[in-house]
């Protein structure tokens, strides 16, 4: 367990949990978790090479662009979403995570900060920042909806989510006192299990 | 390729879901590879309506190339140098399992239209007796496209302790009214051929050619995207020396014209109304108060559904259903939708993505 991301979703979830992890990669969290804690997980993923790196891991995947919809999983009963490094891709995050809330019971997301000092400074500077939880150059990236940790935590009291835990991240991705003093200005990324009013 | 053709004999007979029996049937097999030694490699194909036990390598009858053998050969997506692959006729097939084209014991008559009612589940039944008679105590994997993949849910479903995998391809967990609609008017056709003598044709002397090839012609529309046709005949007129029939203007028309006659050269009429008719009543949710994420409950198999995009017969929708159904269930399952440009028969052709995908849910 050398991600730290995977350390902290690892610990918030508990263990026989059922997991759906939306933009799941090639299911190595999902590997983690029924490994170590013994989940039933489920990923959802768009990318080829990652579904079949999730069959090859024996991870169940399902075809589908999170955008499509999210709904029809209403009726699964998960316990806990994940929704690690892809929220900020999504056309209506806010109402991805309303209904993500609505088919789970406690929802982990990754934040990545644009309020990171880091990001200040490049756009002082005149440049589109490129930080390790935004490495991709303007023209590359998939990231259409970013935001600053103050802005995610106003959209959590706006639509009622409950912050249960959080992390903040610095730019080695590690979970750093320093950042969680001013986590806006801070912390490169933010990590937070929210659940539902 | 090791290849073999056997013939198996059941001489207890089968009691089929219809609550008829038939006191004894034979099934044709053919295997490609070899059981290991703990006999945990076999994996049992399953043909769609108008298949065959050949599916990969050359038939010995006529030459053809097997309906599967894209797929399933040494170092294919089903890779015979690893598997022991099993491929039966079904029951109620013309191609040498015992149906309507057999002798009935009791009469020492061809069957004809008093060959009973088949089912899917009939047929999986069939093969669970297959599986016993070669001694291994599961398949590692069941797979097959449309009818063949609605056996291979069938199979997880009723055998859950034989069956670790199941690919369930370019299929559906019931038939839709389009689906019974267009089988309905393919039966309509052979059933009013002046030579169909209601089934009893074969005692007659007599066949219902030209019904059989109009409902092929029909049904191999819907095998096909709009799309695939466009490319491969547009609006394109067919040469003068080189047409079927007189009637015929365009290269799509010759096309289905030439596809239908060999094709009722080489089936059989009550054959295809038995198979359809086991299309249409397939439907494992209905012993589940029609839900089937309960009929998926017991299941112990890991599921892998494919879809193509291509597909309007079975198209990917009828096998995301299935998924949802299982992640409900909490049951190990797959869903992935395929580009696939041969419509519903994209099953069967081979693509780099299709056969990762198959390898990596053997493998694992």
């Amino acid at each position: 367990m050398n991600n730290p991301i995977t350390n902290i979703i690892t610990k918030w979830i508990e263990d026989n949990s059922r997991v759906i992890d939306f933009g799941c990669g090639d299911g190595s969290l999902l590997t983690e978790l029924r490994d170590n804690k013994h989940i039933l997980g489920y990923g959802i993923e768009i990318d080829p090479d990652g579904i079949n790196e999730c069959l090859k891991n024996n991870i169940s995947v399902v075809e589908k662009d999170i955008d499509d919809g999210i709904d029809e999983f209403v009726n699964c009963n998960f316990d806990v979403a994940v929704m690690a490094s892809s929220i900020q891709c999504l056309k209506e995050p806010n109402i991805a995570l309303k209904k993500i809330l609505n088919l789970s019971n406690k929802c982990i997301v990754t934040i990545p900060n644009l309020g990171y000092w880091r990001c200040r400074l490049a756009l002082l500077l005149g440049r589109m920042p490129v930080t390790p939880s935004l490495p991709s150059s303007w023209y590359g990236t998939e990231n259409i909806h970013l935001c600053t940790i103050k802005d995610f935590e106003d959209l959590c009291k706006e639509e009622d989510f409950i912050i249960e835990e959080n992390m903040h991240l610095n730019k080695k991705r590690q979970v750093s006192s320093l950042a969680k003093l001013m986590p806006n200005l801070l912390s490169c990324e933010g990590v937070y299990l929210l659940a539902r009013k | 390729m090791k290849t073999e053709t056997t013939n198996y004999h059941f001489n207890s007979g089968i009691t089929l879901e219809s609550g008829e029996s038939l006191s004894a049937f034979d099934l044709v097999v053919e295997t490609y590879g070899e059981l290991n030694a703990d006999k945990s490699n076999a994996i049992l194909v399953c043909h769609a309506f108008s298949g065959s036990h050949n599916a990969a390598g050359e038939s010995d009858t006529d030459g053809k190339l097997g309906w599967w053998d894209e797929i399933v050969g040494p170092n294919k997506a089903i890779d015979t140098n690893k598997f022991f692959v099993v491929s039966p006729n079904n029951l109620g097939s013309c191609f040498g399992s015992t149906g309507p084209t057999s002798i009935c014991p009791k009469t020492n008559e061809i069957y004809g239209k008093d060959f009973p009612d088949i089912s899917v589940l009939d047929w999986v039944n069939s093969q669970e007796m297959l599986l016993n008679k070669l001694g291994i105590s599961s398949w590692a994997c069941v797979l097959g496209g449309s009818l063949g993949g609605m056996q291979a849910l069938q199979w997880a479903i009723t055998y859950p302790d034989k069956i670790k995998r199941a690919g369930v391809i370019a299929a559906a967990a019931k038939a839709s009214s389009q689906n019974i609609a267009l089988n309905e008017v393919s039966r309509e056709s052979i059933r009013k051929d002046i030579n169909f003598y209601e089934g009893d044709y074969l005692k007659k002397g007599a066949f219902p050619k030209s019904g059989l090839k109009a409902a092929r012609m029909l049904a191999h529309i819907t095998y096909l995207s709009e799309d695939n046709m466009n490319k491969r005949f547009g609006r394109r007129m067919q040469d003068a020396d080189s047409k079927v029939d007189e009637s015929v203007d365009y290269q799509v028309e010759n096309y289905l014209q030439y596809k239908g006659q060999k094709f009722s050269e080489t089936f059989d009429a009550n054959t295809y109304i038995l198979m359809t008719k086991a299309m249409d009543g397939f439907d494992p949710a209905k012993d589940f108060n029609n839900k089937l994420e309960e009929a998926l409950k017991n299941v112990k198999a890991k599921l892998l559904i494919i879809g193509f995009k291509t597909d309007w017969l079975f198209p990917p929708e009828r096998g995301k259903e299935i998924q949802l159904a299982a992640m409900q269930s909490e049951i190990s399952s797959s869903y992935l939708e395929l580009d696939g440009k041969q419509g519903h028969d994209s099953f069967l052709f081979k693509s780099k993505r299709y056969e990762d995908n198959i390898k990596a849910f053997l493998s694992s």
